[in-house]
């Protein structure tokens, strides 16, 4: 199973993440990810999701040049954490129903610019869209870190997925 | 007497002051989202369902509602 690239947010295979790290960028890559980022998502999950291969190649931080990713795998992983947290903020009890309610709304009104981009139309270009993303983002983690710690971690981690599925016409239709 | 002690009741039954810590924490945090000025809830009545008017320490006043499925924040 593959991480997500800091900046590019793009799905990598889980070779990837050995060598995709600030100081040392990817061979062939576009760019290097943020070194912490990058361990924190990808390579923590490839450790632990990751087929025997995998899990040895992260250990002794070996890639395999020229090998393709698994797409399947590494295209659906992502939406599957991001279910599972959509249903985690649903069910927690640190924010109360009016604001997850509106938190929604702010959600569906962002998700609606993301489409308007995706159909062609300009504005929004990707980079009005970013700070709107990043304000939303920092909404809902000042009103979990308080209360649902562990929730506004996951969420704060997972930000270049969520990035990465809106940023993505197909994988944001699968999503919506 | 009786018509006065009626009226009474519905008068509470249609706006009644709450204070339920949760419920102005929930407030609050609605209306920072909109981007209003607030800073905490004092106090809240009920106007309805999922209908209150929030009063802000800072002397704000706001009808907070449902409406169409959104959540309307509207300066009183």
């Amino acid at each position: 199973m593959g991480g997500i690239c800091g900046v590019c947010g793009r799905l990598r295979g889980p070779h990837d993440c050995a060598c995709a790290t600030a100081e040392r960028p990817r061979e062939g890559g576009d760019g290097p990810c943020d070194g912490a980022r990058a361990r924190a998502q990808g390579c923590a999950r490839t450790k632990n999701q990751g087929g025997p291969e995998a899990r040895a190649r992260s250990r002794t931080g070996q890639a395999r040049a020229g090998e393709p990713a698994p797409p399947k795998v590494a295209a659906s992983a992502p939406a599957l954490d991001l279910r599972t947290l959509e249903q985690r903020l649903k069910d927690t009890s640190a924010i109360g129903v009016l604001t997850k309610l509106s938190l929604k709304n702010q959600v569906d009104d962002l998700v609606g610019k993301f489409k308007t981009y995706h159909a062609g139309a300009r504005p929004p270009t990707l980079t009005e869209l970013r700070p709107s993303f990043d304000l939303l983002l920092m909404k809902v983690l000042s009103l979990l870190q308080d209360k649902d710690a562990a929730l506004a971690r996951e969420i704060n981690a997972s930000r270049d997925a969520i990035w990465g599925v809106l940023t993505d016409k197909q994988k944001l239709a699968e999503f919506s | 007497m009786k018509r006065l002690a009626l009226a009474a009741c519905l008068a509470a039954a249609v706006a009644f002051a709450a204070d339920d810590p949760k419920q102005k924490e929930d407030l609050a945090a609605v209306i920072a989202l909109q981007g209003k000025p607030c800073g905490e809830v004092v106090s809240y009545t009920v106007q309805g369902a999922n209908d209150f008017v929030a009063t802000c320490k800072d002397g704000n006043k706001y009808r907070v509602h449902v409406k169409d499925g959104r959540v309307v924040v509207e300066k009183q």
